[in-house]
C-alpha cells in the first residue's frame, strides 16, 4: 500500500508544479512517515508504526529562515498476546487490540544550514502546538478510550534534495513531545520522514 | 489545482483503507473476568456445593415461574470443568448447600445488539436521515456471558455474601465450542490462586 504512495507522490510531482524550486518562496510537501513511540507511548505499543503521512507549508521570510504549519497522522497498532491485567481485586485475561491515533498539528520554522542556492539543503527546524492523540484499548467487545490534545513541540533535522528547478526529496526526521494532560501521560514519538516538496 | 486536491484526497483515502483492523476469529475476543474480597480467608474452609443445573438468565423470573437451564451436553461439560478445577485447589464438593462452607451457583445469559447504520448518513444527506430506509439492512451480534458465583453465608453474615466472580464474556459463534469454553473456566479459576484452600 505504501509502494502505492510514493509512486503517487512521485507522478505527481512531475505536473503539478509551476515554478523553480530555486525560487523558494514557499513550498509544500508530502511525506511518509515511519515513527517509533517513546516513553509512555511506547510502553503501551512497542510496534513500530508503518501508517503515517505528513503535509507541510513553509515559507520563505528571511535569509534561510522558512516558517508554515506541520499537518501529521501516524496510526499506531500493536496486537498483545493474551495475557491478564489486575488492578487491585480484580483481574480481567484476553486479548488486547491497541489503537492510537496522533495528529500533531504545529507552526513550525526551519532554519536552512547551507545556501539556500545549493543542491542539497540541510536544515533544522523547531515546532509549536498540539498533538490531538486517540487511544482505544479493545478487549473482548469492550473498548476503552481517551483521546487528548496535548501541547507539543517537535524538533527536527533533515534535508532537501533539488532533483530539479520545479521539486525536491525531502527526508526529516522528528520529535514530536506531548505533554501530560488530565486523562493521559505525555505522548512522544521519533519519526522518520520521505516524501517530496513542490514549490508553490 | 484540481491535480493536487485530488492528490491529497487520494493519500488520505490509502492512508484511511490500510488502517489496522481487530480480531480476525471468534476466540480472540472471549474475555475472563474474576473479583475476589480480600478479606476472606479461603484457605480455612473446604467444602462446597454446586447445582445439577446451570441457569439460563432471560429476563425477569416470575414467581412460581421455574427458570430455563442450559441444555445437555454443554450443561454437564461446563459442571464437570468447574467441579475439576476446585478439586484441584483443593476443595471437596457435597451434595447438601446446608452443610457446604460455599456455594458456587453458575449461570448463563446472551445479549444480542443490533446496530442501525443508517443513523449514521445524517450528516451527508439530511433526506435520508430517520426515514428507516436502510433498516432491512442491520447487523447483529450476540454476546455470551457465563458467570460463576461463589457465595458464602453462616452465623457471621446477615444475608448470603459474594466472595468471588468468575465471568467469562465472548462473541457467540452459533455453534457451541466446548474447547472456548473450557478453556474460560480453567482461565477463571487460573488467576484466581487464592482460592486455593488447605
Amino acid at each position: 500500500m505504501m509502494k502505492k504512495i510514493l509512486v503517487l507522490m512521485i507522478f505527481c510531482s512531475l505536473f503539478i508544479t509551476t515554478k523553480s524550486y530555486a525560487q523558494q518562496e514557499s513550498y509544500m510537501s508530502l511525506q511518509y512517515s515511519v515513527s517509533f513511540g517513546t516513553g509512555d507511548l511506547g510502553d503501551y505499543i512497542s510496534a513500530a508504526s508503518w501508517r503515517g503521512a505528513l503535509l507541510e507549508y513553509r515559507s520563505a521570510v528571511k535569509g534561510k529562515l522558512m516558517v508554515g504549519v506541520d499537518l501529521g497522522w501516524n496510526v499506531f497498532y500493536e496486537k498483545k498476546d493474551y495475557d491478564t491485567y489486575s488492578v487491585g481485586t480484580e483481574s480481567l485475561s484476553g486479548i488486547q487490540y491497541r489503537y492510537q491515533n496522533a495528529v500533531p498539528i504545529l507552526v513550525a520554522a526551519d532554519y536552512l544550514i547551507l545556501s539556500s542556492e545549493s543542491l542539497v539543503k540541510p536544515y533544522v527546524g523547531l515546532g509549536i502546538g498540539t498533538i490531538y492523540n486517540e487511544r482505544s484499548t479493545d478487549m473482548g467487545m469492550y473498548r476503552w478510550k481517551e483521546n487528548p490534545w496535548q501541547f507539543a513541540l517537535k524538533g527536527e533535522l533533515g534535508l532537501l534534495y533539488e532533483l530539479s528547478y520545479r521539486s525536491s526529496v525531502k527526508f526529516a526526521a522528528k520529535y514530536y513531545n506531548g505533554f501530560k494532560s488530565n486523562s493521559l501521560d505525555g505522548q512522544s514519538y521519533f519519526s522518520l520522514n520521505l516524501g517530496m516538496a513542490w514549490v508553490l | 489545482m484540481k491535480k493536487k486536491f485530488i492528490f491529497y484526497l487520494s493519500i488520505i483515502v490509502l492512508m484511511g483503507s490500510c488502517y489496522p483492523n481487530g480480531a480476525d476469529y471468534y476466540e480472540e475476543l472471549d474475555i475472563v473476568y474474576t473479583d475476589y474480597d480480600d478479606e476472606f480467608d479461603f484457605a480455612s474452609l473446604g467444602t462446597y456445593s454446586i447445582p445439577d443445573q446451570i441457569v439460563k438468565i432471560t429476563g425477569e423470573l416470575l414467581e412460581g415461574e421455574d427458570p430455563e437451564f442450559v441444555k445437555e451436553p454443554q450443561n454437564s461439560q461446563m459442571l464437570a470443568k468447574i467441579e475439576s478445577n476446585m478439586t484441584a485447589l483443593g476443595w471437596t464438593k457435597t451434595e447438601d448447600p446446608a452443610e457446604a462452607d460455599l456455594v458456587l451457583f453458575p449461570a448463563v445469559w446472551t445479549n444480542t445488539t443490533i446496530y442501525y447504520w443508517y443513523d449514521y448518513w445524517c450528516w451527508y444527506y439530511p433526506y435520508y436521515c430517520g426515514w428507516g430506509w436502510g433498516y432491512p439492512s442491520v447487523s447483529s451480534y450476540t454476546t455470551g456471558t457465563f458467570v460463576m458465583t461463589l457465595v458464602v453465608d453462616g452465623d457471621n453474615y446477615i444475608d448470603p455474601a459474594r466472595v468471588w466472580t468468575g465471568a467469562v464474556n465472548g462473541l457467540l459463534s452459533g455453534s457451541y465450542n466446548v474447547t472456548r469454553v473450557n478453556n474460560a473456566i480453567d482461565q477463571a479459576f487460573k488467576q484466581s490462586p487464592y482460592l486455593k484452600t488447605n
